[in-house]
């Protein structure tokens, strides 16, 4: 059972990331654009591309570093694309980087472009901490300020704040007015409900039954499989230097632990929910920082350039729903992209499903293997389908691998379409839940 | 040639513009027809009512070049450089002297003559352009600036930001220029000439009049150092520097010191200008001075050829630089290639060696991103030029791959022919090799003809010479690219044929192989070294020369020389110590010399002679047998290189090359031009009596050494050049 080939298919040529590494660790001191430029760099190497070939550029970011705004033009003029080449950035919070792609799809599909370059960079270690609202209006002042006069009473002001700040920072209390906003941490609250990503999956947790150890186990095979299959999953990886000194270089995630139990999992105190919790830092995703691109082409464009795609995109879905249990996004958007490609939940032979936390790749599960769950939140009849776990996430998932916001999306495709060719699978899955209450999935059929 | 319409006035109201475009030429330069009607001109200015002259160049990017410089190789006697260097500096005067107000609109090159033309006026506005660049390069090529430079720079900058311009023969762009005061406006260049008629026109309504010339230092420190009592240090460290940077070899900046010290603070603008002229004619005939100027002709020569003799063969444009080996010279080309915007990518075995590669030509950016030659966006964009990788993924978009692997013929062969299936049919790939055939190793490749050498010098950021080797089967395509892509990297490229150690490795074996039997003879070597350095003029002496370069690869081409060359290389017995005491010269901090941590040369290894089963050195031979063994030894070797070999096709390219590979001193001219000036007969009569003295057939005179100074021949044929 093939599609017809069309020559608008948008067909993927090659993809390439670099290695994700924990926040803090080793590449907290390189900026976001590099990781990008490294990956994008090594993509039209390892395609020999032409880059003059290149009609766009689109990049998925969510930390939006104050110095690259529109980082997708610094990733690419610093990797070698031309300067006549546009490019621009996408925001869809965790689904950025497969928002690139569809725009992509979307361009090529429609006869506009024949090469586009699509991806995602993040860099959670340099999200910024913030001047609190208390602070930065005194300072707006002080800047505005003529004269010394002017100045000396604001700049007293603002040593008394100072002195409140480090009051608010030795309670530890975050939710005072003068205690500085850390970026990382503001981006993981829902703007619209006002809690944290972790209790959204606290919520999916108790809603669908998911105790601590059905999590904890769920955690521990996504390291397992990270570690057992770490060497087949370093063809997707660039090596990435660390500069200046150029030593050290990473050609493997740095996150998946081979010496990760359950007994230590175990040990872990709930962190969204000190009482009756069961999420820990164990069983979900670490912050990360690291980048991935793929090269889009038109079907016809890549038979004329003597490529042999990897992938096409079959189709893609996002779908909306409560902010509080945006966990559950994958259960929404992938009937929508089933649908769209004309395909059943049975004829995916693999599934890259997003870790953000074990309670809500479980609570996805059991979403679209449910009837009832179908019947009222998808209008349809009955369940979308059950999955099978030996297909899902076969190589570990965000859990052990890490889940660098902005470059995700791209992560699971790349990912999928890899394995989907070792495999010899013909339908592939990459889904993934957003902060804000959305999912998205897109589905692949592999070409080579 | 149309003078007229060289230099016109175009009038703007009461402004006079004064437009200069030399008819014929690229580049604006003080020609004896130029200064001519350039008199003119000044002269027809004085008699108008213009209240205002702007003088504005209408070439891209020249403002004047400088003076004539065929003009000033030609003259032979003192009268006659006393004659042009008067006229010039009348026709600077007459421009002070006009009655209205002055000012030079500058945009590109004011170099010389041109920067001492603008200095004669009164205002002074650039372009703010990579191509402005206003200085006095008198220096380097022998003489100083003679058209009052000398003199009105210090009075207009002072002497300390004067002295470091006129010494070392400077130049500054815009925005320094602005800083240090040498130009008073800078804009961007597109609204230049609008900007300088609005100020000329801002100058006159407010009756701003003449400027003169005069210079306010700024902080405690400066005045000092500017005043009366202050000036002496400054004089007496400007000449230390000079002496330490020259070790005496250079007369010119001391004579230039000699015209800012007589005249600084002088108000008597006629006997300051006579100092300025006659220190000029001490220098302006002068074997030096026409020696450097023969060392630009020679640059010049590189940048005007194409590396082949067919006007037809166009060089390919080489965007994307592919490297074999990210050591030394891997990294090295890297560094050379991406700093002027080539894309470049690394190939080596492994990560950790890829590693080292791209440190190696960051680490170079890094010191200019310290020393704020570049801002840190310059250096990220260099950087991030340079990529690596341990298959040849993207080799199949290269231009021109660079192979600088282990020296090793069957693993280069086998190398080349691997990554010539990786690439483009017809793209380049051109070996590094320093001692091995390139027509041998052409062989490894599928295509020949897409075969060539490029020989960079160790350390490549610093050397400027390449050897581009053609092979029997190079075509003439491979060879002009890769001669376009080394001038592209910034370097001096010159063709040669294959042959053992090429053109320059061929003359400095038999140099090095000299020091050795000196070092046998009993001799010291900071004594020898020293005697290269401080009395011939060699940036190095052989000892230190052979631990830079590595004594593992001395001996190895020795012998590899030994086998092709027969008796003509002989190896001194002392030098088969080197490998059993461990000594591998710079690279393992043990050679003839001791060397720090950060690889600086800290004086020579006393347990050398022990090691090497020598007694301790005796001296017995003067410095003049020791320099003349060993250099007469290169003019020896290069007779049979230049004229029963051909491996290069004119003395001139000798000369080139070993002043760029080598640090021959520029200032004798190159080798070829030295053995011209001490007369052949003399070095063959020497060679011969060395030879029979010290036993050395090595050094017995070659044929066509013989028969050049039988027939009082010279290698230059044209005495001119």
């Amino acid at each position: 059972m093939s599609s017809q080939k069309s020559p608008r298919d948008v067909v993927i040529v090659e993809g390439v990331r670099t290695p994700f590494a924990k926040s803090g660790t080793k590449f907290k001191s390189i900026h976001p654009a590099e990781l990008g430029r490294v990956a994008l760099k090594e993509l039209i190497a390892r395609s020999n591309l032409d880059v003059n070939l290149v009609d766009e550029v689109i990049i998925g970011n969510t930390g939006n570093p104050v110095d690259a705004v529109n980082i997708s033009r610094v990733v690419a003029l610093g990797a070698g694309i031309p300067q006549k080449t546009s490019a621009y950035t996408v925001h869809r919070n965790c689904a950025s980087a497969m928002e690139s792609i569809s725009n992509g799809y979307e361009k090529i599909r429609s006869g506009t472009m024949d090469v586009v370059v699509a991806g995602g960079v993040e860099n959670m270690s340099q999200m910024p901490t913030l001047l609190p609202a208390r602070i930065q209006g005194l300072f707006d002042k002080l800047f505005a300020a003529k004269g010394p006069k002017q100045a000396l009473p604001l700049l007293w002001q603002l040593f008394k704040a100072d002195l409140k700040q480090i009051r608010a920072l030795l309670q530890g209390n975050y939710r005072d007015e003068y205690f500085p906003v850390i970026a990382v941490m503001q981006g993981l609250t829902d703007p619209f409900v006002g809690i944290n990503m972790g209790q959204t999956a606290e919520i999916l947790a108790k809603e669908w039954g998911l105790s601590r150890q059905m999590q904890d186990e769920f955690a521990l095979r996504s390291h397992q499989l990270a570690t057992k299959n770490k060497d087949k999953v370093k063809e997707e990886i660039a090596p990435t230097f660390l500069p200046p000194e150029y030593k050290e270089v990473l050609t493997e995630d740095f996150g998946p632990r081979d010496n990760q139990t359950l007994e230590a999992l175990a040990k872990l105190k709930p962190f969204f929910d000190k009482q009756t919790g069961t999420v820990t830092a164990g069983n979900s995703c670490p912050i990360t920082d690291g980048a991935a691109m793929v090269l889009l082409m038109s079907r016809e464009k890549a038979e004329s350039l003597g490529y042999k795609p990897v992938a096409r995109i079959a189709s893609y879905g996002f779908a909306g729903l409560e902010p509080e249990r945006m966990g559950l996004g994958p259960a929404y958007s992938t009937p929508l992209a089933l649908k769209r490609a004309k395909l059943e939940l049975k004829d995916i032979g693999l599934i890259e499903l997003n870790e953000a936390f074990a309670a809500q790749v479980l609570s996805c599960v059991k979403a679209l293997g449910s009837d009832k769950f179908a019947q009222e939140k998808l209008g349809l009849s009955q369940k979308v389908g059950e999955i099978n776990m030996d297909q899902l996430n076969v190589n570990g998932g965000a859990i052990a691998v890490g889940h660098p916001v902005g470059a995700t999306g791209t992560r699971l495709v790349l990912t999928l379409m890899k394995e989907m060719k070792r495999r010899n699978v013909q339908y592939g899955l990459a889904t993934l839940c957003i902060g804000g209450g959305q999912g998205g999935s897109m589905i692949l059929e592999r070409e080579a | 040639m149309d003078m007229k319409s060289s230099i016109k006035i175009v009038p703007q109201g009461e402004i006079a513009v004064v437009e200069l475009d030399l008819q014929g030429e690229k580049v604006n330069k003080l020609s004896t027809p130029v200064m001519l009607r350039l008199k003119d001109v000044i002269g027809e200015l004085a008699k108008s009512s213009y209240k205002a002259v702007i003088f504005i160049s209408k070439k891209p990017k020249i403002f004047i070049a400088g003076a004539d410089i065929d003009e000033i190789q030609k003259l032979k006697t003192r009268e006659e450089v006393l004659t042009a260097v008067n006229s010039g500096q009348e026709i600077m005067n007459k421009i002070e002297d006009l009655p209205m107000l002055t000012m030079a609109a500058i945009h590109g090159a004011c170099l010389g003559g041109g920067c001492e033309f603008a200095l004669a006026c009164d205002y002074r506005m650039a372009s703010e352009d990579p191509a402005t660049k206003i200085g006095l390069p008198e220096v380097q090529l022998g003489i100083l600036p003679g058209f009052g430079g000398s003199v009105r720079l210090p009075k207009l900058i002072g002497l300390q930001a004067s002295l470091d311009i006129i010494l070392a023969g400077k130049s500054v762009n815009a925005k320094k220029a602005l800083k240090m005061g040498l130009v008073d406006r800078m804009v961007h260049p597109a609204i230049l000439s609008e900007e300088s008629l609005r100020w000329a026109k801002e100058l006159i309504s407010k009756s701003a009049g003449k400027a003169e010339k005069k210079y306010h230092p700024r902080g405690t420190v400066n005045k000092i150092l500017e005043g009366f009592l202050g000036r002496g240090i400054v004089f007496k460290k400007a000449k230390e520097g000079v002496l330490k940077a020259t070790h005496g070899h250079y007369p010119a900046p001391l004579k230039a010191l000699e015209v800012v010290k007589k005249t600084y603070g002088w108000s008597r603008r006629e006997e300051a200008l006579k100092i300025e002229r006659e220190c000029f004619a001490d220098l302006g005939t002068s074997e030096i001075s026409k020696n450097l100027i023969h060392v630009f002709y020679l640059t010049e020569m590189v940048k005007k050829s194409s590396g082949v003799t067919s006007k037809d063969v166009k060089a390919r444009e080489v965007r994307r630089l592919g490297i074999l080996g990210a050591g030394t010279m891997g990294g090295g080309i890297a560094y050379v290639a991406a700093d002027k915007g080539i894309d470049v990518r690394m190939k080596d075995l492994n990560v950790e060696a890829l590693g080292k590669g791209l440190k190696h030509a960051s680490d170079l950016w890094l010191k200019l991103l310290k020393r704020k030659s570049i801002d840190k966006y310059q250096f990220r964009q260099k950087v991030d030029l340079v990529s690596g990788t341990t298959d040849y993924s993207g080799f199949g978009t290269m231009d021109v791959v660079v192979e600088a692997i282990v020296e090793d013929m069957s693993i280069k062969q086998k190398v080349i022919g691997e990554c010539a299936t990786k690439m483009r049919p017809d793209a380049i790939i051109a070996t590094n090799t320093s001692s091995l055939s390139v027509t041998e190793m052409a062989k490894g490749h599928p295509r020949p003809e897409f075969f060539a050498g490029m020989h960079f010098f160790n350390p490549v950021h610093k050397m400027p010479l390449v050897e581009v080797i053609r092979g029997e089967k190079s075509s003439d395509e491979t060879v002009a690219t890769i001669f376009e892509l080394s001038k592209k990297m910034g370097k001096m490229p010159v063709v040669v044929k294959d042959g053992p150690g090429f053109l320059v490795n061929r003359l400095l074996l038999p140099y090095m192989a000299e020091a050795a039997f000196l070092l046998q003879e009993g001799m010291d070597i900071e004594f020898v070294d020293k005697a290269y350095v401080k009395e011939f003029g060699m940036p190095m002496g052989p000892f230190a020369l052979m631990d830079e370069v590595g004594l593992d690869v001395c001996m190895k081409v020795l012998k590899i020389f030994r086998k092709s060359f027969g008796d003509r290389i002989e190896i001194a017995p002392c030098m088969e110590g080197l490998e059993k005491s461990g000594r591998l010269g710079k690279k393992n901090g043990k050679g003839f010399y001791k060397y720090a941590e950060d690889g600086k040369r800290i004086g020579v290894d006393v347990e050398v002679y022990s090691a090497l089963g020598l007694k301790s050195p005796s001296n017995t031979l003067s410095s003049k047998e020791c320099i003349e063994r060993g250099v007469f030894a290169m003019v020896n070797e290069c007779s049979r290189a230049l004229i029963e070999d051909k491996i290069v096709e004119t003395p001139h390219e000798v000369d080139l090359a070993m002043i760029m590979g080598t640090g021959f001193p520029p200032f004798r001219g190159g080798l070829l031009r030295y053995a011209d000036s001490v007369g052949l007969t003399y070095i063959e009569t020497q060679l011969a009596e060395y030879a029979v003295q010290r036993n050395a057939a090595r050094l017995r005179p070659a044929n066509p050494l013989k028969d050049l100074a039988k027939a009082n021949k010279k290698f230059y044929t044209d005495s001119a050049s």
